[in-house]
């Protein structure tokens, strides 16, 4: 079980000067802020002094997560790694999202490698109102050729701001390489044969702190102790590699479950920390070999990519922190990375909009009231449909507690007392010249309700909010014209 | 006043002045002065560096020779658990030798959660959703894989038998719905007797998801199957849940509890099916799959809980179950004609794909499906986890990606 500590643990290792210089009211309230994630070590600068040195370490030990969180990167992009507590998202949250690197080969030319590196930083993939990107970009030795390693890495580093892994299995050529990289990268990667030569070749040019080191082997007890030496020799930020194998994921599986409770439930320091896949193997692996997905596309490009696709997805649900793929196609990336937005979401924080008034198009007196809630998932998926389509309207936001239309009215929140609190505190009355509130199909059970505690009529709308479109450019003239016919108003 | 000791006499400041004027410097020897107050700036020095004889380690490495601590051999047991309770089996079909159509599918059965722990005994199985009339609406991508067949269910069920993998058919009645039109529970009885016919894999009997037709519905099935072991879906707290206990006892089948994402929810309607005289080993939970992007993260953390306290030792929870992954292309990022989103082709399967797989790792054991491309996926996938460790001899070099031609 992970160990539980308290703000009291933290507070008996610092200072107590309650000299507020870390910028809060006391030493106490700090070490609640430090525990919450929302402080950090750095700003007391007392704990700097001698005196305190071994405090320090001992408060980062007892508030470092049991997955080392680690970072590449330059001064203005980072891919951080790692960081989680829990073995299930459940239980509190994961963090960091798993940061997704495509390659480059190095035998490229150097247009093609400076065209790659700009398409994978300008990837985005938009959806609830979130721009999903990609992450970092592998530079792979596949020339075998230091130089020509060399050039692409310094191509890719001129024309992009994006992180780099650099990758080889030779300690000469990596060498080589770390000797032109700018930034902090992440190298992939030793082997238990290699070890040895990679940390010579990183002592020798003083790295140990500038680089993540990736530790590649199927052999858990293996990775333990490579990390174990590495740590001895002053290399400290890791990345465990246990092996994928599309032809059979459940060995990846199992080894990243292993990896990941050694670390959190029994506490090895050896094993904390993030762990690295490859889908790229499934992407190579059914461009020759016959794959679930073989058979249903004549291409063979598309049948590899979806391969990818698959085993992404399977890895980002089973403790993942980096993947490295191939593909770059908007519909191989969607799925993994909106998987990876879901697997993220803090289960903590509800999922909410502020509610309100939203003016949707340019709408005026005569245009019509839709009413809606304010659970973040509708509400983008309402705007996002309704500016595809051209819709006009005044968007009522409802505070339904961030639950859907379906659960808010199951649960009471889509109700009359809380329309006629929200048409009060926007002032919609004063904004339209009629009294009509549209209700999604699946509020249509509210509508007795909503119509007696506001007065004002409820005309029940689509069950999609993709067809309110059409059902406003068919109906809405009609029904604003018989409303004010029945009310008698011009 | 200043004393010259060169030449034995007291000077004046003009005459000092002189001498430095001349010389250009004068020294001046014990000196006192009285002061009220005196202010002494010392400029700050630079740091006064030791010369020091460089450390054995910076010599070496100077001299190409870096030195790497060792490190003594760390022992690593893999971190098995121990779990208190098993997850229930479920059985479909029966063999011939019992009376049954001869093809049996089990689900449930494990003993712990992964199979470095122990054996997983029953792979994930896919069961086909078909429908007893042409349903519209489905996307062309999809529909193109049995648009000869939709008009008759027999032909349908076939073919998803034969050609597309299936372990077991889902029949929807959606006819049955009042607002659709309304068959009667004897017609839908009816079409089951002929599907029964037509394959010989196992039944799960969906009604229209009306709440009052449907437990009719699924008594009159579950009576022209009986023996067959199908799993009526589904007894949720909407509807009359006791008739379709009772039609489960009475004709030995077995039934799907569906509630929406809460585990405490599933946990409370299992035992009120119990309580209305349901046997615990024939249930086979549904906590509702939402479509990736749609809420799938509350479906993970619904069926993880329910997994983990199934093996912790909560007997009201530790039944099998199942997922309606066919929810999966009700997503627009599914079905949507976008170019900015490539072709959706591509997309529909995927879609459906990441769905089942992310309730795959979470424990689902069966898996109500539509897509052809996605069953065949999920099943082979499903396969690898109930190997056992090392039994799939591996022959992919992890590092051929390094060089693999661009």
């Amino acid at each position: 079980m992970p160990k539980k500590i308290s703000a009291m643990d933290i507070y008996k290792l610092l200072p107590k000067a309650n000299c507020k210089k870390c910028g809060y009211p006391s030493c106490m309230a700090f070490a609640a802020k430090l525990l919450e994630k929302e402080a950090t070590l750095d700003q007391c600068p007392i704990l700097d002094t001698p005196k305190f040195k071994k405090n320090k370490e001992k408060i980062l030990e007892l508030i470092s997560p049991p997955v080392k969180e680690v970072w590449f990167g330059n001064d203005e992009r980072k891919a951080v790694m790692g960081g989680d507590e829990v073995m299930y998202r459940y239980q509190l949250s994961f963090f960091n999202p798993t940061p997704i690197g495509i390659d480059i080969s190095d035998e490229l030319s150097e247009e093609e490698i400076k065209n790659r590196a700009k398409e994978i930083e300008n990837f985005v993939f938009e959806r609830t109102g979130e721009k999903l990107k990609l992450d970092f970009i592998v530079i792979r030795n596949a020339s075998g050729n230091a130089e020509k390693f060399k050039k692409a890495i310094e191509i890719v580093e001129k024309e992009t701001k994006m992180p780099i892994c650099i990758a080889s299995l030779n300690p000469e050529v990596i060498k080589e390489a770390l000797k032109v990289v700018k930034s902090k990268p992440m190298v992939y990667a030793a082997t238990k044969e290699t070890l040895n030569d990679f940390i010579k070749v990183i002592k020798e040019l003083k790295k140990e702190k500038d680089v993540v080191l990736v530790l590649s082997s199927n052999n858990v007890k293996d990775l333990k102790n490579m990390a174990a030496k590495c740590l001895a020799n002053g290399i400290e930020d890791l990345v465990l590699e246990p092996h994928t194998y599309p032809e059979n994921i459940a060995e990846t599986l199992d080894l990243n479950v292993m990896i990941r409770r050694s670390a959190i439930e029994r506490e090895d320091k050896y094993l904390g920390f993030p762990i690295l896949n490859l889908p790229i193997n499934a992407y190579y692996y059914a461009l020759k070999n016959d794959c679930p997905i073989s058979g249903f596309f004549e291409d063979k490009e598309v049948v590899a990519k979806m391969f990818e696709a698959t085993i992404a997805a399977t890895l980002l649900n089973r403790y993942a922190d980096a993947l490295i793929m191939h593909g770059m196609d908007i519909w191989e990336l969607m799925p993994v990375l909106t998987l990876r937005q879901c697997i993220y979401t803090d289960p903590r924080k509800p999922q909410a909009v502020e509610p309100g008034l939203y003016p949707i198009g340019n709408p005026d007196e005569n245009s019509p009231v839709i009413l809606t809630t304010n659970f973040s998932l509708t509400f983008y998926t309402v705007t996002g449909d309704f500016e595809k389509d051209n819709v006009t309207c005044w968007l009522l936001v409802m505070d339904t507690g961030g639950k859907a239309v379906d659960v808010s009215v199951a649960g009471g929140q889509y109700c009359g007392e809380n329309a006629k609190k929200l048409i009060e505190e926007t002032g919609i009355a004063e904004k339209v010249n009629h009294r009509i509130i549209i209700l999604p199909a699946l509020a249509a059970s509210t509508r007795g309700d909503i119509e007696d505690k506001t007065g004002w009529t409820c005309v029940i709308g689509t069950r999609d909010s993709s067809q309110v479109g059409e059902f406003l450019r068919k109906n809405w003239d009609r029904i604003l014209k018989e409303w004010k016919e029945k009310n008698k108003i011009n | 006043m200043i004393y010259n000791d060169k030449l034995g006499e007291v000077m004046d400041l003009n005459a000092l002045i002189k001498i430095i004027e001349k010389i250009g410097k004068v020294e001046i020897e014990n000196i006192t002065i009285t002061a009220d107050e005196l202010i002494i700036n010392i400029p700050s020095a630079p740091p006064i560096v030791i010369p020091q004889t460089p450390s054995i380690k910076e010599k070496l490495a100077d001299e190409g020779i870096i030195e790497i601590k060792d490190v003594p051999e760390l022992d690593w047991e893999p971190p098995i658990e121990k779990y208190k309770n098993s997850i229930r089996e479920v059985q479909f079909g029966k063999p011939k030798s019992e009376g049954g159509r001869g093809v049996v599918v089990k689900i449930g059965g494990q003993r712990a959660l992964y199979r470095f722990e122990e054996p997983q005994p029953n792979p994930p199985v896919v069961t086909f959703d078909i429908f007893d009339i042409p349903m519209p609406g489905l996307p062309k991508p999809i529909r193109q894989f049995f648009q000869d067949v939709m008009e008759d269910p027999c032909e349908w069920a076939r073919k998803c038998v034969k050609e597309f993998g299936a372990d077991m058919i889902t029949i929807h009645h959606i006819s049955t719905d009042p607002k659709i039109k309304d068959k009667s529970p004897k017609e839908a009885a009816k079409l089951m007797e002929d599907l029964l016919q037509a394959v010989d894999v196992p039944f799960v009997i969906g009604g229209s998801g009306n709440p009052q037709k449907d437990p009719l519905v699924l008594e009159a099935c579950a009576e022209v199957t009986e023996g067959d072991r199908c799993l009526l879906a589904s007894a949720n707290l909407e509807l009359d849940y006791k008739k379709i206990v009772d039609a489960a006892m009475k004709y030995d089948h077995n039934v799907l509890a569906w509630s929406i994402m809460d585990p405490n929810m599933a946990r409370d309607l299992n035992r009120k099916l119990i309580e209305a005289g349901l046997d615990p080993n024939r249930i086979v939970m549904d906590p509702t799959t939402c479509a990736l992007g749609y809420g799938i993260e509350f479906s993970i953390n619904a069926m993880t809980r329910l997994r983990l306290n199934g093996l912790k030792g909560d007997k009201l929870v530790n039944m099998p179950m199942s997922s309606g992954t066919t929810n999966a292309n009700g997503a627009r990022e599914a079905w949507m004609n976008n170019p900015e989103w490539g072709p959706r082709e591509y997309r529909l399967p995927l879609w459906e794909i990441t769905t089942g797989i992310t309730m795959m790792m979470c424990g689902v054991d069966l898996f109500m499906m539509l897509n052809p491309i996605a069953v065949r996926t999920l099943k082979e996938i499903g396969k690898t986890l109930t190997t056992k460790p090392g039994e799939v001899k591996l022959n992919t070099n992890n590092y051929d990606w390094i060089v693999a031609k661009a």
